[in-house]
């Protein structure tokens, strides 16, 4: 009876990066009636992906980060599938040049972060704009590029911290 | 056996490195396959949106108000800074409203004689259905938000949001306890809208700005900034006469148009179930509705109004 409990526990500990960042996501459309804050909330999804990519690519393997993708289409309105393609490139970017992180500094994933940001973005705002067949202004995507960016160090903390607590035995 | 099993891992390692490449080509495939079927706008796809955003409606529903609460704290500081200044901006606005009102009662007196007189079939009544903003999309492209109401609730597809301010945006895909509307500012948002004075027709485009665009202008001429527009309930699916925005100063040439609803800013929305074909027509609703609607001698008579 302990061993099954024990499996259940290793198996919702291991579920924990994929549905942390499921929630991340509903957490980013939550709508905030403040008037001077606008419309752009940071992509969280592209920050949890790479944060788990790096740390835990076994618990968060490319399939999650499909799901996550499509879940963030699902839930924006966004064309179905272009978040999840944006997110399994980011994912397969991170996981080929896994060796390049360890024992790297924060500055560097820092780094790292906004290079990997940054092309997903624009990658983002070409396919958006081949869907729609217009061209569409990017300072938007720019908008949430940079504020994207300046709260990585915030959230990648938030994510250590629960990696940490919750999966310690795991 | 022992042969096997060795033989068994060493066509295991480079198979699952297989796998995985497979795996990877294989979501990439299906991420461009979705994108397809969405622009085909296939029925499974809609579905599929609608099934999902039933289930995850109570769940926004529930963690939206913990963030309302905040927001509403934060905007009361706010206003409690800026008291003295409001107060004074709304008893000038209340004295202007008062003559507006005196305006507002004779003319409508007026326009129940005409009626009579011209034996006018009336628009037929609209239908309000009141729903909660549950997500707005953090999105850069999207310009859309999901409502906590949905088919049990009587809205259907296409039916007009509108705040107490005017056009909010459309219904665009519906289920059974949520509805996604797209705004007036959205890149796919095209609107059919006239000009309140010289009853001009135009669509209005989103095309993700602040300031959705006004194209297919019928009769070329001045655009005086300004001017308000209204929806003009061509195509059936919108009452005629809700207040969209006022025409704002061209720099480029392109026609734009301010809306009077902040998109930002919606919390509690009406959605308006409006039906061309009716058989009881109702003066009363009429007048609800069409409030901003007037015929070019009335708004003529509007303007002057509160002058006198």
């Amino acid at each position: 009876m302990i061993t099954v409990l024990q499996r259940l526990d290793r198996v919702a500990r291991s579920l924990w990066p994929f549905v942390l960042s499921l929630l991340l996501v509903v957490a980013s459309v939550l709508p905030i009636q403040l008037s001077d804050f606008g419309r752009v909330a940071p992509n969280l999804a592209i920050m949890a992906t790479f944060y788990w990519a790096i740390y835990r690519p076994d618990l968060f393997p490319v399939l999650a980060a499909f799901v996550l993708g499509l879940w963030l289409d699902l839930l924006t309105g966004a064309p179905v599938g272009i978040n999840a393609l944006v997110l399994l490139l980011v994912h397969w970017a991170i996981t080929s040049q896994r060796r390049f992180f360890q024992g790297k500094s924060f500055g560097v994933v820092w780094w790292a972060f906004a290079l990997t940001i940054s092309g997903a973005m624009a990658l983002f705002w070409v396919l958006s704009a081949a869907y729609h067949l217009t061209l569409i202004d990017p300072s938007p995507v720019v908008f949430q590029l940079l504020l994207t960016i300046a709260v990585f160090p915030f959230l990648t903390w938030l994510l250590a911290r629960t990696q940490h607590v919750v999966m310690r035995q795991g | 056996m022992k042969h096997r099993a060795g033989t068994v891992i060493r066509l295991a390692v480079p198979l699952r490195a297989l796998t995985q490449r497979f795996a990877f080509l294989f979501l990439i495939l299906s991420a461009f396959g979705l994108m397809l079927l969405g622009k085909a706008e296939n029925v499974m796809m809609e579905r599929l949106r609608a099934g999902v955003l039933d289930v995850v409606a109570p769940i926004l529903d529930i963690a939206s108000h913990p963030v309302a609460t905040v927001t509403h704290a934060i905007e009361d500081v706010r206003q409690l800074i800026d008291l003295r200044g409001e107060n004074q901006r709304l008893r000038a606005q209340n004295t202007r409203l008062l003559k507006w009102q005196d305006a507002a009662r004779n003319l409508a007196a007026e326009n129940v004689a005409f009626k009579k007189l011209l034996q006018f079939a009336p628009p037929p009544r609209a239908q309000f259905a009141t729903a909660r903003v549950i997500a707005a999309s953090g999105g850069v492209f999207v310009r859309s938000v999901l409502l906590n109401a949905g088919k049990r609730h009587g809205l259907a597809k296409g039916q007009a949001v509108i705040t107490g301010d005017g056009l909010a945006g459309r219904i665009v895909s519906i289920g059974d306890g949520s509805a996604r509307v797209l705004l007036i500012s959205d890149l796919n948002s095209r609107i059919p809208v006239l000009f309140e004075g010289s009853r001009r027709r135009a669509i209005l485009a989103g095309d993700n700005s602040d300031t959705p665009r006004l194209v297919f202008l019928k009769h070329r001429g001045r655009i005086t900034p300004g001017e308000r527009i209204l929806t003009s309930g061509h195509g059936g699916v919108f009452p005629p006469g809700i207040p969209v925005g006022v025409v704002s100063s061209a720099p480029d040439g392109v026609n734009r148009v301010l809306p009077f609803v902040r998109a930002d800013l919606l919390e509690y929305v009406r959605v308006v179930d409006y039906r061309p074909v009716s058989s009881e027509p109702d003066i009363e609703a009429v007048s609800s509705v069409s409030a901003g609607t007037a015929t070019p001698a009335a708004a003529d008579q509007d303007k002057k109004a509160p002058a006198q």
